[in-house]
């Protein structure tokens, strides 16, 4: 069936991590200036307005621990219909534990789902092109 | 900015008629809730020389406003923002007429809520959502995209770390629904909640179920600011400006990223300071209650209960009426109506004017009374008043 959930839109700010997911791969913003990571990736480090930003690869084997989640039981937008109940969470990544990732936690149940739940990312395809990081439990 | 303390003071609130389909336009909703605050004040639309408004593009402009109700002003403003708009605009109320631009400011939210645009959501187009909220393109290709679930994982968080539990949020429903038995007014009037219910609700988007969202409606509110100086000619008990603390925001830009602060614990110092009142002062309270968790979190940012402690807190029944913080006494955003906010800002000012004196409204010798305003995680304001 056809995707129909929403493709992140790529901008000349985030361009590169969305670029490195089609790849299947991690990639974060970090701060030259302050040594910060910066996720979401923006126009500057938000931490302290450097300008002075580059890319870092992570790879693609990539680990964290749920941080915070919601379990959202109706459909809020188009595409999830068929994926509820939805879980939603915040994982902290295991090598750079400031950045935190929303994402989706997949083949998970509402029971088992909890705080500190180790997961493992993993690509989802969207269409030939696209790709987008998820979450499973490991 | 120089000591405002009790220099300021809200003189008139009004509103309109609330429903759920008001079969009319956000203009004509304004207009009569904004003739319902001149009444309240005893003033005429000519005495208003600076009208504001704040909406999510689903109001009327202040310059219709003041074009309908007869009068030329000097100032006209509209902004775009939900919780903590009140705030925010009352500030620049007091700024505008400290500066001697403006005397007397006239400051209303109108809506139709809910059969016209629905902050619930629904029919957006997600990449425009993805483009104008911050960050959008790492959310809403994960279906986040109700504030129930940016504010849920605050909450979930929260939680686990203070030994929060879902009955506590229940509390916090229980309390206010009983407030609106008491109002007339109040959607909720007349359906009371009891834990069983509350506890056997099915999550609408856990750890909420649909107690902990704030309702829809059609209404609007209208409030009225001037000089206190000014406000000795009206018509109704001012109620004066104790404390000001306009819309702050956190250090962070993407307010998902870091659970640990919310923008309420920069206003709460800022706010007491000014009005050199201590949480232990405040007699009565309206906390912006777009979800019940946001009310838990602020009683914790405003110093009302330590952090671990605001559980127990609102389960000794501390909400309700006789409790240490009888607060959102019409019902709040929970079972009252929503505004964004200004209706708890209306009810305030009713409280703090012992408006209900002689029935079971009225918080009985309350003086002083804090409003906060929660836009979200992000951005909060508050206010102090005192009679």
């Amino acid at each position: 069936m056809e995707n129909q959930k929403p493709i992140p839109l790529k901008n000349q700010d985030n361009s590169p991590y969305w670029e490195g997911a089609d790849r299947h791969e991690l990639i974060l913003q970090k701060c030259d200036s302050c040594k910060a990571y910066s996720h979401p990736p923006g126009p500057s480090c938000a931490k302290c307005g450097s300008t002075e930003l580059s890319w870092e690869r992570q790879g693609n084997d990539i680990h964290g621990k749920v941080y915070s989640y919601i379990i959202s039981y109706r459909p809020f937008l188009p595409g999830f219909q068929d994926d509820l109940p939805l879980i939603i969470a915040i994982v902290e990544l295991e090598k750079v534990k400031e950045v935190k990732l929303i994402g989706n936690i997949l083949s998970c149940s509402p029971e088992d789902i909890a705080i500190g739940m180790p997961v493992k990312m993993i690509w989802k395809k969207m269409n030939e092109e696209r790709s987008i990081p998820q979450w499973i439990s490991e | 900015m120089s000591n405002i303390k009790d220099r300021y003071a809200i003189v008139g609130v009004g509103e309109s008629e609330r429903s759920k389909n008001s079969g009319t336009t956000p203009l004509h909703l304004a207009l009569d809730a904004a003739r319902a605050a001149l009444n309240d004040a005893g003033l005429q639309a000519k005495d208003i020389d600076g009208f504001m408004s704040y909406s999510e593009n689903d109001s009327c402009t202040s310059h219709q406003l003041a074009t309908y109700l007869g009068v030329r002003p000097k100032y006209v403003k509209d902004i775009m923002g939900g919780g903590s708009s009140t705030e925010m605009l009352i500030a620049d109320a007091v700024g505008l007429i400290e500066t001697g631009q403006v005397n007397t400011v006239l400051i209303y939210r109108s809506m139709n809520g809910r059969s016209g645009v629905r902050m619930g959501g629904g029919g957006w187009d997600v990449n425009l959502l993805q483009s104008v909220i911050e960050g959008g393109s790492f959310i809403i290709p994960y279906g986040a995209a109700s504030p129930s679930q940016w504010f849920g994982l605050f909450a979930t968080r929260h939680m686990h770390e203070t030994g929060l539990t879902q009955e506590h949020l229940g509390h916090v429903c229980l309390s206010f629904y009983e407030h609106a038995q008491r109002n007339p007014k109040a959607f909720f009037y007349g359906k009371p909640l009891t834990m069983e219910e509350y506890k056997n609700t099915p999550y609408l988007s856990y750890p909420f179920n649909k107690h902990d969202f704030c309702l829809e409606s059609d209404e609007a509110n209208a409030i009225i600011v001037t000089s206190a100086e000014r406000a000795k000619g009206c018509k109704s008990r001012q109620v004066y400006i104790m404390g000001l603390s306009a819309r702050q925001c956190v250090s962070h830009a993407h307010y998902w990223n870091d659970l640990s602060e919310v923008a309420a614990d920069y206003v709460a110092p800022e706010v007491y300071k000014m009005a050199g009142v201590k949480p232990e002062d405040i007699q009565v309270a309206s906390i912006y209650d777009c979800y019940s968790w946001v009310v838990l979190r602020q009683l914790e940012a405003y110093g009302f209960a330590p952090r671990g402690e605001v559980g127990h807190f609102v389960a000794e029944g501390n909400l309700r009426m006789g409790g240490k913080l009888p607060s959102n006494t019409a019902g709040g955003m929970l079972s009252e109506g929503y505004t964004h906010g200004m209706n708890n800002v209306l009810e305030i000012v009713r409280q703090v004017r012992h408006e209900y004196k002689g029935t079971d409204r009225q918080v009985e010798n309350c003086e002083i009374g804090i409003c906060t305003g929660w836009a979200g995680p992000d951005m909060a304001g508050a206010m102090i008043l005192r009679n």
